[in-house]
Protein backbone atom coordinates (compact mmCIF):
# COMPACT_ATOMS: atom_id res chain seq x y z
CA UNK A 1 0.00 0.00 0.00
CA UNK A 2 1.42 3.37 -0.61
CA UNK A 3 1.82 6.20 1.73
CA UNK A 4 -1.18 8.00 0.98
CA UNK A 5 -3.68 4.86 1.16
CA UNK A 6 -1.68 4.80 4.86
CA UNK A 7 -2.09 8.14 5.96
CA UNK A 8 -6.31 7.95 4.69
CA UNK A 9 -6.96 5.11 6.64
CA UNK A 10 -5.35 6.15 9.53
CA UNK A 11 -7.61 9.50 9.79
CA UNK A 12 -10.58 6.86 9.18
CA UNK A 13 -9.19 5.34 12.25
CA UNK A 14 -9.03 8.50 13.82
CA UNK A 15 -12.24 9.87 12.55
CA UNK A 16 -14.05 6.33 14.12
CA UNK A 17 -12.39 7.09 17.62
CA UNK A 18 -13.78 10.42 17.67
CA UNK A 19 -17.57 8.99 17.24
CA UNK A 20 -16.79 6.92 19.92
CA UNK A 21 -15.74 8.97 22.15
CA UNK A 22 -16.83 12.43 21.58
CA UNK A 23 -20.66 11.56 23.13
CA UNK A 24 -18.94 10.54 25.67
CA UNK A 25 -16.66 13.35 26.45
CA UNK A 26 -19.60 15.78 26.07
CA UNK A 27 -21.87 13.38 28.06
CA UNK A 28 -18.96 14.01 30.80
CA UNK A 29 -18.60 17.49 30.36
CA UNK A 30 -21.89 18.27 30.98
CA UNK A 31 -21.82 16.93 34.68
CA UNK A 32 -20.21 19.91 35.51
CA UNK A 33 -22.52 22.26 34.02
CA UNK A 34 -23.86 24.91 36.72
CA UNK A 35 -27.34 25.11 35.88
CA UNK A 36 -30.73 22.48 35.49
CA UNK A 37 -30.54 22.91 32.14
CA UNK A 38 -28.59 20.31 29.75
CA UNK A 39 -27.28 22.07 26.58
CA UNK A 40 -24.24 24.01 25.17
CA UNK A 41 -23.07 26.52 26.19
CA UNK A 42 -21.46 25.78 29.63
CA UNK A 43 -21.16 28.94 31.11
CA UNK A 44 -20.23 27.86 34.93
CA UNK A 45 -18.75 24.97 36.16
CA UNK A 46 -19.45 23.01 39.48
CA UNK A 47 -19.25 19.70 41.47
CA UNK A 48 -22.36 19.97 42.74
CA UNK A 49 -24.16 17.01 40.85
CA UNK A 50 -21.50 14.72 42.14
CA UNK A 51 -22.50 15.08 45.52
CA UNK A 52 -25.93 15.14 44.93
CA UNK A 53 -25.54 11.75 43.49
CA UNK A 54 -23.37 10.33 46.74
CA UNK A 55 -26.33 11.92 48.36
CA UNK A 56 -29.33 10.23 46.82
CA UNK A 57 -30.47 7.38 48.82
CA UNK A 58 -32.69 5.76 45.76
CA UNK A 59 -29.47 6.35 43.58
CA UNK A 60 -26.98 4.74 45.79
CA UNK A 61 -29.22 1.87 46.45
CA UNK A 62 -29.82 1.11 43.06
CA UNK A 63 -26.15 0.15 42.60
CA UNK A 64 -26.26 -1.73 45.45
CA UNK A 65 -29.04 -3.61 43.82
CA UNK A 66 -27.10 -3.92 40.47
CA UNK A 67 -23.67 -5.27 42.08
CA UNK A 68 -25.67 -7.96 44.03
CA UNK A 69 -27.70 -9.20 40.65
CA UNK A 70 -24.21 -9.04 38.94
CA UNK A 71 -22.16 -10.87 41.35
CA UNK A 72 -25.16 -13.55 42.26
CA UNK A 73 -25.81 -13.95 38.42
CA UNK A 74 -21.97 -14.18 37.50
CA UNK A 75 -21.15 -16.92 39.77
CA UNK A 76 -24.53 -19.01 38.47
CA UNK A 77 -22.45 -18.19 34.79
CA UNK A 78 -19.53 -19.34 35.81
CA UNK A 79 -20.58 -22.33 37.33
CA UNK A 80 -22.74 -23.79 34.68
CA UNK A 81 -20.44 -21.75 31.99
CA UNK A 82 -17.42 -24.50 33.39
CA UNK A 83 -19.39 -27.32 33.38
CA UNK A 84 -20.50 -27.07 29.85
CA UNK A 85 -16.92 -26.54 28.54
CA UNK A 86 -15.44 -29.32 30.37
CA UNK A 87 -18.21 -31.55 28.78
CA UNK A 88 -17.47 -29.95 24.99
CA UNK A 89 -13.96 -30.01 25.45
CA UNK A 90 -14.13 -33.60 25.94
CA UNK A 91 -14.13 -36.58 24.23
CA UNK A 92 -17.23 -36.85 21.10
CA UNK A 93 -20.68 -37.96 21.39
CA UNK A 94 -23.69 -38.07 19.65
CA UNK A 95 -25.67 -34.34 19.19
CA UNK A 96 -22.24 -32.49 20.53
CA UNK A 97 -22.97 -30.49 17.56
CA UNK A 98 -26.63 -29.78 19.43
CA UNK A 99 -25.52 -29.66 22.30
CA UNK A 100 -22.90 -26.73 21.26
CA UNK A 101 -25.45 -24.63 19.10
CA UNK A 102 -28.33 -24.96 22.44
CA UNK A 103 -25.35 -23.34 24.38
CA UNK A 104 -24.82 -20.33 22.26
CA UNK A 105 -28.50 -19.87 21.52
CA UNK A 106 -28.81 -17.08 24.71
CA UNK A 107 -26.31 -14.95 22.97
CA UNK A 108 -28.33 -14.88 19.67
CA UNK A 109 -31.49 -13.99 20.42
CA UNK A 110 -32.54 -10.32 20.46
CA UNK A 111 -32.72 -8.36 23.60
CA UNK A 112 -36.44 -7.93 23.44
CA UNK A 113 -37.07 -11.68 22.24
CA UNK A 114 -34.96 -12.68 25.40
CA UNK A 115 -36.44 -10.88 28.27
CA UNK A 116 -39.82 -11.54 27.36
CA UNK A 117 -39.64 -15.41 26.66
CA UNK A 118 -38.16 -14.81 30.19
CA UNK A 119 -41.53 -13.07 31.46
CA UNK A 120 -43.23 -15.59 30.01
CA UNK A 121 -41.24 -19.02 31.27
CA UNK A 122 -40.68 -16.67 34.84
CA UNK A 123 -44.36 -17.15 34.62
CA UNK A 124 -44.67 -20.93 34.14
CA UNK A 125 -42.92 -21.91 36.97
CA UNK A 126 -44.00 -19.26 39.56
CA UNK A 127 -41.10 -17.41 39.81
CA UNK A 128 -42.52 -13.72 40.53
CA UNK A 129 -40.49 -10.60 39.23
CA UNK A 130 -37.97 -9.17 41.10
CA UNK A 131 -34.44 -10.03 42.45
CA UNK A 132 -34.77 -13.73 41.87
CA UNK A 133 -35.65 -13.90 38.19
CA UNK A 134 -33.41 -11.11 37.46
CA UNK A 135 -30.56 -13.26 38.46
CA UNK A 136 -31.69 -16.06 37.11
CA UNK A 137 -32.47 -14.54 33.39
CA UNK A 138 -28.77 -12.91 33.45
CA UNK A 139 -27.55 -16.16 34.55
CA UNK A 140 -28.77 -17.96 31.77
CA UNK A 141 -27.68 -14.94 29.38
CA UNK A 142 -24.32 -14.87 30.13
CA UNK A 143 -23.68 -18.89 29.93
CA UNK A 144 -22.29 -19.08 26.20
CA UNK A 145 -19.67 -16.21 26.57
CA UNK A 146 -18.35 -17.86 29.90
CA UNK A 147 -18.25 -21.24 28.31
CA UNK A 148 -16.59 -19.60 24.76
CA UNK A 149 -13.72 -17.73 26.94
CA UNK A 150 -13.61 -21.08 29.23
CA UNK A 151 -13.45 -23.45 26.39
CA UNK A 152 -10.51 -21.05 24.80
CA UNK A 153 -8.52 -21.39 27.76
CA UNK A 154 -8.93 -25.18 28.15
CA UNK A 155 -8.18 -25.97 24.74
CA UNK A 156 -4.64 -25.06 25.39
CA UNK A 157 -4.67 -27.74 28.67
CA UNK A 158 -1.84 -29.99 28.20
CA UNK A 159 -3.67 -33.59 28.42
CA UNK A 160 -0.57 -35.18 29.91
CA UNK A 161 -1.24 -33.01 33.02
CA UNK A 162 -4.88 -34.53 33.85
CA UNK A 163 -3.27 -37.77 32.51
CA UNK A 164 -0.41 -37.31 35.30
CA UNK A 165 -2.87 -36.39 38.02
CA UNK A 166 -5.14 -40.33 37.44
CA UNK A 167 -2.31 -42.08 37.08
CA UNK A 168 -1.11 -40.62 40.66
CA UNK A 169 -4.77 -41.51 41.94
CA UNK A 170 -6.85 -38.33 41.37
CA UNK A 171 -10.23 -39.42 40.57
CA UNK A 172 -11.61 -37.06 38.28
CA UNK A 173 -13.38 -34.29 40.46
CA UNK A 174 -9.74 -34.03 42.52
CA UNK A 175 -7.94 -33.93 39.08
CA UNK A 176 -10.82 -30.90 38.31
CA UNK A 177 -10.07 -28.88 41.28
CA UNK A 178 -6.61 -29.37 41.73
CA UNK A 179 -5.52 -29.37 37.92
CA UNK A 180 -8.35 -27.74 35.38
CA UNK A 181 -9.75 -25.44 38.19
CA UNK A 182 -6.56 -23.21 38.96
CA UNK A 183 -5.59 -23.34 35.11
CA UNK A 184 -8.62 -21.97 34.34
CA UNK A 185 -8.34 -19.51 36.60
CA UNK A 186 -7.33 -16.19 34.03
CA UNK A 187 -10.24 -17.10 31.89
CA UNK A 188 -12.56 -16.92 35.04
CA UNK A 189 -11.35 -13.53 35.81
CA UNK A 190 -11.87 -12.24 32.39
CA UNK A 191 -15.24 -13.97 32.03
CA UNK A 192 -16.23 -13.19 35.58
CA UNK A 193 -15.94 -9.28 34.79
CA UNK A 194 -17.07 -9.63 31.51
CA UNK A 195 -20.43 -11.37 33.05
CA UNK A 196 -20.81 -8.89 36.04
CA UNK A 197 -20.31 -5.69 32.91
CA UNK A 198 -22.68 -7.46 30.94
CA UNK A 199 -25.47 -7.93 33.83
CA UNK A 200 -24.47 -4.26 35.49
CA UNK A 201 -25.60 -2.34 32.21
CA UNK A 202 -28.42 -4.84 30.93
CA UNK A 203 -31.34 -2.82 30.75
CA UNK A 204 -33.89 -4.62 28.70
CA UNK A 205 -34.32 -8.00 30.76
CA UNK A 206 -34.00 -6.29 34.19
CA UNK A 207 -36.65 -3.96 32.80
CA UNK A 208 -39.28 -7.04 31.86
CA UNK A 209 -38.15 -9.16 35.15
CA UNK A 210 -37.54 -6.56 37.67
CA UNK A 211 -40.10 -5.41 40.46
CA UNK A 212 -40.66 -2.53 42.46
CA UNK A 213 -37.00 -1.75 43.21
CA UNK A 214 -34.79 -0.96 40.04
CA UNK A 215 -31.59 -1.73 39.29
CA UNK A 216 -29.48 1.36 38.13
CA UNK A 217 -29.95 1.08 34.08
CA UNK A 218 -33.68 0.86 34.91
CA UNK A 219 -33.37 4.36 37.48
CA UNK A 220 -31.30 6.03 34.43
CA UNK A 221 -34.08 5.08 32.11
CA UNK A 222 -37.08 6.29 34.23
CA UNK A 223 -35.25 9.67 35.42
CA UNK A 224 -34.48 9.53 31.26
CA UNK A 225 -38.34 9.65 30.48
CA UNK A 226 -39.10 12.13 33.53
CA UNK A 227 -36.65 14.77 31.68
CA UNK A 228 -32.76 15.18 31.46
CA UNK A 229 -30.67 16.79 34.03
CA UNK A 230 -27.11 16.94 34.99
CA UNK A 231 -27.27 14.65 37.58
CA UNK A 232 -27.82 11.59 35.47
CA UNK A 233 -24.67 12.92 33.82
CA UNK A 234 -23.12 12.75 36.90
CA UNK A 235 -24.33 8.59 37.31
CA UNK A 236 -23.47 7.94 34.09
CA UNK A 237 -20.05 9.19 34.35
CA UNK A 238 -19.38 7.04 37.58
CA UNK A 239 -21.27 4.21 36.11
CA UNK A 240 -18.44 4.99 32.96
CA UNK A 241 -15.18 5.27 34.93
CA UNK A 242 -15.96 2.00 37.07
CA UNK A 243 -16.93 -0.14 34.03
CA UNK A 244 -14.43 1.29 32.09
CA UNK A 245 -11.93 0.52 34.66
CA UNK A 246 -13.52 -2.95 35.08
CA UNK A 247 -13.03 -3.65 31.72
CA UNK A 248 -9.50 -2.88 31.24
CA UNK A 249 -8.50 -4.74 34.02
CA UNK A 250 -10.31 -7.71 32.59
CA UNK A 251 -8.91 -7.25 29.16
CA UNK A 252 -5.31 -7.30 30.11
CA UNK A 253 -6.18 -10.24 32.81
CA UNK A 254 -7.34 -12.50 28.81
CA UNK A 255 -4.93 -10.84 26.78
CA UNK A 256 -2.02 -12.11 29.26
CA UNK A 257 -3.78 -15.48 29.10
CA UNK A 258 -3.30 -15.61 25.53
CA UNK A 259 0.30 -15.18 25.65
CA UNK A 260 0.79 -17.25 27.94
CA UNK A 261 2.39 -15.62 31.11
CA UNK A 262 -0.45 -16.48 33.56
CA UNK A 263 0.43 -20.50 33.57
CA UNK A 264 -0.59 -21.75 36.77
CA UNK B 1 7.93 -33.47 24.53
CA UNK B 2 8.33 -36.40 26.73
CA UNK B 3 11.55 -34.97 28.89
CA UNK B 4 8.37 -31.92 29.20
CA UNK B 5 5.85 -34.84 30.19
CA UNK B 6 8.12 -36.26 32.68
CA UNK B 7 8.93 -32.88 34.71
CA UNK B 8 5.27 -32.13 34.75
CA UNK B 9 4.31 -35.46 35.98
CA UNK B 10 6.87 -35.42 38.66
CA UNK B 11 5.90 -31.64 39.64
CA UNK B 12 2.07 -33.32 39.65
CA UNK B 13 3.51 -35.88 41.92
CA UNK B 14 4.69 -33.59 44.73
CA UNK B 15 1.39 -31.91 44.21
CA UNK B 16 -0.77 -34.19 44.83
CA UNK B 17 1.17 -36.65 46.79
CA UNK B 18 2.23 -34.13 49.86
CA UNK B 19 0.61 -30.96 49.49
CA UNK B 20 2.76 -29.24 52.58
CA UNK B 21 5.93 -30.13 51.34
CA UNK B 22 5.54 -27.21 48.51
CA UNK B 23 6.16 -24.30 50.50
CA UNK B 24 2.33 -23.90 52.04
CA UNK B 25 0.20 -22.88 49.16
CA UNK B 26 -2.83 -23.39 50.52
CA UNK B 27 -6.01 -25.46 49.11
CA UNK B 28 -3.45 -27.92 48.23
CA UNK B 29 -3.47 -29.99 51.37
CA UNK B 30 -7.24 -29.66 51.68
CA UNK B 31 -7.92 -30.99 48.41
CA UNK B 32 -5.59 -33.90 49.46
CA UNK B 33 -7.68 -34.27 52.84
CA UNK B 34 -10.99 -34.21 50.91
CA UNK B 35 -9.68 -36.85 48.55
CA UNK B 36 -8.67 -39.09 51.79
CA UNK B 37 -11.84 -38.86 53.78
CA UNK B 38 -14.06 -41.57 54.28
CA UNK B 39 -16.60 -39.84 53.06
CA UNK B 40 -15.66 -39.07 49.92
CA UNK B 41 -13.82 -41.95 49.40
CA UNK B 42 -17.41 -43.69 49.53
CA UNK B 43 -19.09 -41.26 47.30
CA UNK B 44 -16.53 -41.52 44.52
CA UNK B 45 -16.76 -45.12 44.51
CA UNK B 46 -20.66 -45.10 44.31
CA UNK B 47 -20.59 -41.96 41.76
CA UNK B 48 -17.67 -42.32 39.50
CA UNK B 49 -16.79 -46.00 39.28
CA UNK B 50 -16.76 -46.55 35.68
CA UNK B 51 -15.85 -44.58 33.01
CA UNK B 52 -18.92 -44.59 31.45
CA UNK B 53 -20.73 -43.67 34.61
CA UNK B 54 -18.25 -40.61 35.13
CA UNK B 55 -19.43 -39.19 31.70
CA UNK B 56 -23.30 -39.46 32.31
CA UNK B 57 -23.06 -37.36 35.03
CA UNK B 58 -20.60 -35.05 33.04
CA UNK B 59 -23.34 -34.86 30.53
CA UNK B 60 -26.74 -35.15 32.54
CA UNK B 61 -26.35 -31.40 33.88
CA UNK B 62 -25.03 -29.89 30.59
CA UNK B 63 -27.88 -31.51 28.53
CA UNK B 64 -30.84 -30.63 30.97
CA UNK B 65 -29.37 -26.77 31.75
CA UNK B 66 -29.51 -26.10 27.66
CA UNK B 67 -32.82 -27.86 27.44
CA UNK B 68 -34.53 -25.83 30.32
CA UNK B 69 -32.75 -22.94 30.34
CA UNK B 70 -31.81 -22.12 26.70
CA UNK B 71 -34.11 -23.86 24.81
CA UNK B 72 -37.37 -24.30 27.27
CA UNK B 73 -37.94 -19.94 27.46
CA UNK B 74 -38.46 -19.94 23.69
CA UNK B 75 -40.25 -23.27 23.30
CA UNK B 76 -42.35 -21.89 25.97
CA UNK B 77 -42.74 -18.15 24.19
CA UNK B 78 -44.06 -20.67 21.01
CA UNK B 79 -46.59 -22.15 22.71
CA UNK B 80 -48.10 -19.08 24.57
CA UNK B 81 -48.26 -17.34 20.82
CA UNK B 82 -51.13 -20.61 20.35
CA UNK B 83 -53.05 -20.15 23.30
CA UNK B 84 -55.96 -17.72 23.75
CA UNK B 85 -54.90 -16.55 27.31
CA UNK B 86 -52.08 -16.41 29.34
CA UNK B 87 -51.17 -16.48 32.16
CA UNK B 88 -54.62 -18.56 32.52
CA UNK B 89 -57.00 -17.46 35.23
CA UNK B 90 -57.93 -20.34 38.12
CA UNK B 91 -60.65 -23.10 36.48
CA UNK B 92 -59.96 -21.59 33.14
CA UNK B 93 -58.39 -23.93 30.39
CA UNK B 94 -57.25 -21.95 27.19
CA UNK B 95 -57.49 -22.97 23.67
CA UNK B 96 -55.53 -23.63 20.80
CA UNK B 97 -55.92 -20.43 18.55
CA UNK B 98 -54.33 -18.51 15.31
CA UNK B 99 -56.24 -15.18 16.45
CA UNK B 100 -52.92 -14.18 17.59
CA UNK B 101 -51.35 -14.51 14.20
CA UNK B 102 -53.85 -13.40 12.31
CA UNK B 103 -53.95 -10.16 13.75
CA UNK B 104 -50.90 -9.14 13.11
CA UNK B 105 -51.45 -9.84 9.60
CA UNK B 106 -54.68 -7.74 9.95
CA UNK B 107 -53.46 -4.39 10.78
CA UNK B 108 -50.99 -2.05 9.43
CA UNK B 109 -50.19 -0.71 12.98
CA UNK B 110 -48.19 -3.76 13.39
CA UNK B 111 -47.05 -4.98 9.92
CA UNK B 112 -45.26 -1.22 9.58
CA UNK B 113 -43.70 -1.46 12.69
CA UNK B 114 -42.72 -4.83 11.80
CA UNK B 115 -41.03 -3.88 8.45
CA UNK B 116 -39.43 -0.66 9.62
CA UNK B 117 -37.52 -3.00 11.52
CA UNK B 118 -35.91 -5.43 9.37
CA UNK B 119 -35.49 -2.75 6.89
CA UNK B 120 -33.99 -0.74 9.55
CA UNK B 121 -31.74 -3.39 10.47
CA UNK B 122 -30.64 -4.18 7.27
CA UNK B 123 -29.93 -0.95 6.67
CA UNK B 124 -27.30 -0.04 9.66
CA UNK B 125 -26.28 -3.68 9.42
CA UNK B 126 -24.53 -2.55 6.24
CA UNK B 127 -23.90 1.43 7.23
CA UNK B 128 -22.38 -0.24 9.86
CA UNK B 129 -20.11 -2.85 7.77
CA UNK B 130 -18.83 0.51 5.39
CA UNK B 131 -18.17 2.36 8.67
CA UNK B 132 -16.12 -0.42 10.29
CA UNK B 133 -14.30 -1.97 7.56
CA UNK B 134 -11.53 0.97 6.66
CA UNK B 135 -11.14 0.80 10.47
CA UNK B 136 -10.52 -3.07 10.96
CA UNK B 137 -8.11 -3.29 7.68
CA UNK B 138 -6.23 -0.29 8.78
CA UNK B 139 -5.94 -2.13 12.41
CA UNK B 140 -5.09 -5.41 10.77
CA UNK B 141 -3.34 -4.15 8.18
CA UNK B 142 -1.68 -1.47 8.61
CA UNK B 143 -0.76 -1.02 12.65
CA UNK B 144 2.11 -2.87 13.85
CA UNK B 145 1.27 -6.25 15.57
CA UNK B 146 2.80 -5.36 19.13
CA UNK B 147 0.73 -1.71 18.76
CA UNK B 148 -2.97 -3.50 17.66
CA UNK B 149 -4.30 -4.56 21.20
CA UNK B 150 -3.40 -0.73 22.18
CA UNK B 151 -5.40 0.40 19.70
CA UNK B 152 -7.95 -1.80 19.84
CA UNK B 153 -8.56 -1.50 23.41
CA UNK B 154 -8.84 2.43 22.83
CA UNK B 155 -12.18 1.58 20.99
CA UNK B 156 -13.41 -1.28 23.30
CA UNK B 157 -13.35 0.43 26.45
CA UNK B 158 -16.40 2.73 25.38
CA UNK B 159 -18.28 -0.41 24.62
CA UNK B 160 -18.24 -1.44 28.09
CA UNK B 161 -20.57 1.45 29.24
CA UNK B 162 -24.54 -0.29 29.06
CA UNK B 163 -26.83 0.70 26.18
CA UNK B 164 -28.69 3.38 29.03
CA UNK B 165 -25.73 5.35 28.77
CA UNK B 166 -24.68 5.20 25.60
CA UNK B 167 -28.00 6.42 24.22
CA UNK B 168 -27.91 9.27 26.95
CA UNK B 169 -24.73 10.51 25.04
CA UNK B 170 -26.27 10.38 21.78
CA UNK B 171 -29.36 12.20 23.09
CA UNK B 172 -26.69 15.29 24.20
CA UNK B 173 -24.89 15.23 21.26
CA UNK B 174 -27.94 15.67 19.02
CA UNK B 175 -30.38 17.54 21.23
CA UNK B 176 -31.84 20.78 19.87
CA UNK B 177 -29.11 22.81 22.52
CA UNK B 178 -26.36 19.79 21.54
CA UNK B 179 -22.80 19.62 20.55
CA UNK B 180 -23.59 19.26 16.87
CA UNK B 181 -26.56 22.15 16.97
CA UNK B 182 -24.13 24.01 18.67
CA UNK B 183 -21.13 23.71 16.65
CA UNK B 184 -22.90 24.17 13.09
CA UNK B 185 -24.42 27.51 14.12
CA UNK B 186 -21.56 29.04 15.51
CA UNK B 187 -20.11 27.91 12.33
CA UNK B 188 -22.89 30.33 10.62
CA UNK B 189 -24.43 26.99 8.52
CA UNK B 190 -28.01 27.59 10.71
CA UNK B 191 -29.74 30.08 12.35
CA UNK B 192 -31.76 27.47 14.33
CA UNK B 193 -31.38 24.28 15.72
CA UNK B 194 -31.90 21.47 12.82
CA UNK B 195 -34.09 18.78 15.17
CA UNK B 196 -31.84 15.63 14.63
CA UNK B 197 -33.73 14.11 17.31
CA UNK B 198 -37.09 11.84 17.62
CA UNK B 199 -36.18 10.77 13.73
CA UNK B 200 -35.26 8.08 12.40
CA UNK B 201 -31.35 9.79 11.57
CA UNK B 202 -30.93 10.00 15.76
CA UNK B 203 -32.20 6.31 15.92
CA UNK B 204 -29.60 5.22 13.42
CA UNK B 205 -26.37 7.29 14.73
CA UNK B 206 -27.54 5.54 18.29
CA UNK B 207 -27.84 2.11 16.89
CA UNK B 208 -24.88 2.59 14.97
CA UNK B 209 -23.14 3.51 18.27
CA UNK B 210 -24.22 0.78 19.97
CA UNK B 211 -23.41 -1.92 17.67
CA UNK B 212 -20.18 -0.98 15.83
CA UNK B 213 -17.96 -3.30 17.78
CA UNK B 214 -20.02 -6.62 17.00
CA UNK B 215 -18.87 -5.80 13.22
CA UNK B 216 -15.99 -4.40 14.24
CA UNK B 217 -14.44 -7.42 15.99
CA UNK B 218 -15.06 -10.49 13.60
CA UNK B 219 -13.86 -8.49 10.99
CA UNK B 220 -10.63 -7.44 12.48
CA UNK B 221 -9.66 -11.01 13.31
CA UNK B 222 -10.89 -12.06 9.52
CA UNK B 223 -8.46 -9.12 8.50
CA UNK B 224 -5.55 -10.26 10.93
CA UNK B 225 -5.30 -13.52 9.57
CA UNK B 226 -5.05 -13.01 6.42
CA UNK B 227 -1.30 -13.42 4.99
CA UNK B 228 0.34 -10.47 3.66
CA UNK B 229 1.79 -12.30 1.14
CA UNK B 230 -1.41 -12.86 -0.42
CA UNK B 231 -1.79 -8.96 -1.48
CA UNK B 232 2.16 -8.74 -2.37
CA UNK B 233 1.92 -11.71 -3.92
CA UNK B 234 -1.24 -10.09 -6.26
CA UNK B 235 0.76 -6.24 -6.70
CA UNK B 236 3.72 -7.98 -8.03
CA UNK B 237 1.52 -9.80 -10.52
CA UNK B 238 0.34 -6.18 -11.36
CA UNK B 239 -2.63 -5.72 -9.42
CA UNK B 240 -3.14 -2.11 -9.11
CA UNK B 241 -4.55 -1.26 -5.25
CA UNK B 242 -8.53 -1.80 -6.10
CA UNK B 243 -8.02 -4.88 -8.23
CA UNK B 244 -6.49 -6.05 -4.87
CA UNK B 245 -8.83 -5.21 -2.70
CA UNK B 246 -11.88 -6.45 -5.20
CA UNK B 247 -9.98 -9.23 -6.00
CA UNK B 248 -8.01 -10.44 -2.77
CA UNK B 249 -8.57 -8.73 0.12
CA UNK B 250 -12.38 -8.42 0.23
CA UNK B 251 -13.16 -12.28 -0.77
CA UNK B 252 -10.70 -13.63 1.76
CA UNK B 253 -12.33 -11.49 4.68
CA UNK B 254 -15.94 -12.80 3.93
CA UNK B 255 -16.03 -14.91 6.91
CA UNK B 256 -15.64 -11.59 8.80
CA UNK B 257 -18.39 -10.07 7.26
CA UNK B 258 -20.75 -13.00 7.38
CA UNK B 259 -20.30 -13.27 10.88
CA UNK B 260 -19.98 -9.45 11.70
CA UNK B 261 -23.39 -8.73 9.86
CA UNK B 262 -25.40 -11.23 11.07
CA UNK B 263 -24.54 -10.18 14.71
CA UNK B 264 -25.45 -6.53 14.28
CA UNK B 265 -28.61 -7.81 12.15
CA UNK B 266 -29.95 -9.83 15.42
CA UNK B 267 -28.79 -7.55 17.85
CA UNK B 268 -30.39 -4.51 16.55
CA UNK B 269 -33.70 -6.17 15.58
CA UNK B 270 -33.45 -6.61 19.48
CA UNK B 271 -33.12 -3.01 21.07
CA UNK B 272 -35.91 -1.46 22.85
CA UNK B 273 -34.38 1.65 25.25
CA UNK B 274 -33.26 3.00 22.43
CA UNK B 275 -35.65 3.37 20.37
CA UNK B 276 -37.51 4.51 23.19
CA UNK B 277 -35.79 7.86 24.19
CA UNK B 278 -34.16 8.36 20.79
CA UNK B 279 -37.05 7.23 18.08
CA UNK B 280 -39.97 9.63 17.56
CA UNK B 281 -44.08 8.53 16.79
CA UNK B 282 -42.51 7.86 12.63
CA UNK B 283 -39.91 5.49 13.76
CA UNK B 284 -42.04 2.87 16.18
CA UNK B 285 -40.00 -0.01 15.84
CA UNK B 286 -41.26 -3.58 16.34
CA UNK B 287 -39.53 -4.12 19.97
CA UNK B 288 -41.70 -1.41 21.12
CA UNK B 289 -45.17 -2.81 19.45
CA UNK B 290 -44.20 -6.29 21.22
CA UNK B 291 -43.24 -4.67 24.94
CA UNK B 292 -46.52 -2.56 24.10
CA UNK B 293 -48.40 -5.94 25.02
CA UNK B 294 -46.40 -6.80 28.55
CA UNK B 295 -46.95 -3.44 30.45
CA UNK B 296 -51.14 -4.05 30.43
CA UNK B 297 -52.93 -7.00 31.97
CA UNK B 298 -51.60 -10.49 31.12
CA UNK B 299 -54.57 -11.35 28.67
CA UNK B 300 -52.56 -9.42 26.18
CA UNK B 301 -49.68 -12.11 26.06
CA UNK B 302 -50.19 -14.49 23.72
CA UNK B 303 -50.34 -12.01 20.88
CA UNK B 304 -47.08 -10.41 22.35
CA UNK B 305 -45.61 -14.13 22.15
CA UNK B 306 -46.78 -14.05 18.72
CA UNK B 307 -45.39 -11.41 17.36
CA UNK B 308 -42.17 -11.89 19.15
CA UNK B 309 -42.30 -15.19 17.64
CA UNK B 310 -42.83 -13.95 14.03
CA UNK B 311 -39.95 -11.50 14.82
CA UNK B 312 -37.57 -14.14 15.77
CA UNK B 313 -38.22 -16.33 12.93
CA UNK B 314 -38.06 -13.69 10.14
CA UNK B 315 -34.43 -12.51 11.84
CA UNK B 316 -33.38 -15.51 12.04
CA UNK B 317 -34.63 -16.83 8.36
CA UNK B 318 -33.02 -13.65 6.92
CA UNK B 319 -29.75 -14.47 9.21
CA UNK B 320 -29.63 -17.84 7.77
CA UNK B 321 -29.98 -16.94 4.51
CA UNK B 322 -27.76 -14.41 4.29
CA UNK B 323 -25.14 -17.07 5.48
CA UNK B 324 -25.50 -19.46 3.18
CA UNK B 325 -25.58 -16.79 0.06
CA UNK B 326 -21.72 -15.99 2.06
CA UNK B 327 -20.74 -19.69 2.48
CA UNK B 328 -21.55 -19.94 -1.27
CA UNK B 329 -19.36 -16.49 -2.21
CA UNK B 330 -16.83 -18.00 -0.29
CA UNK B 331 -16.66 -21.21 -2.07
CA UNK B 332 -16.47 -19.52 -4.96
CA UNK B 333 -13.53 -17.72 -4.16
CA UNK B 334 -11.57 -20.66 -3.26
CA UNK B 335 -12.11 -22.96 -7.01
Amino acid sequence: MTRHTRLVMSMIYWAFVLYIFVPLILMITMGFKDSKFIGFPIRSWTLDWYVEVFKDVEVLSAFGYSMLIGVSSTLISLAVGIWIAVLLNGRGFVGKGLIYGLTLLPALIPGIISAISFRIYAQLWGIPPGTGAIIWCHAVHNVPFVVLIVAARLSTLPKSHLDAARDLGADPIIAFMRITLPYLRPALIGGGVFCMLISFDDFVRSFFLGGYQPTLPVLIFAKLRSGMSPEINAIATVVLVLTGLLGIWAERTTRRMKQGKLQS
Amino acid sequence: MSGKVQTSAATLAGDLGAGNRSGGREGRSFWGAIAASQFYQAFSNALLSSPRRQFAILLAFPVLWVLTQHLGPMLQMFYVSFVDAYPVSRGYQNEFTLDNYARFFGSAIFIMPFFRTLAFAATLTLATLILTYPVAYFLARHVKRSNQMVFLLLLLIPFWVGEIVRTYAIMILLGNNGAVNLALKWLGLIDRPIPFMYTGFSLSVGIIYLSALYMLLPLYSALEKLPRSYTEAAADLGAGPWTRFWKVTLPLSLEGISSGATLVFLISTGYYATPVLLGGPSTTVFAETIAGFFHTAGDEWPTGAAFACLMFVTALAISLAFGRLMTRLQKGVRK
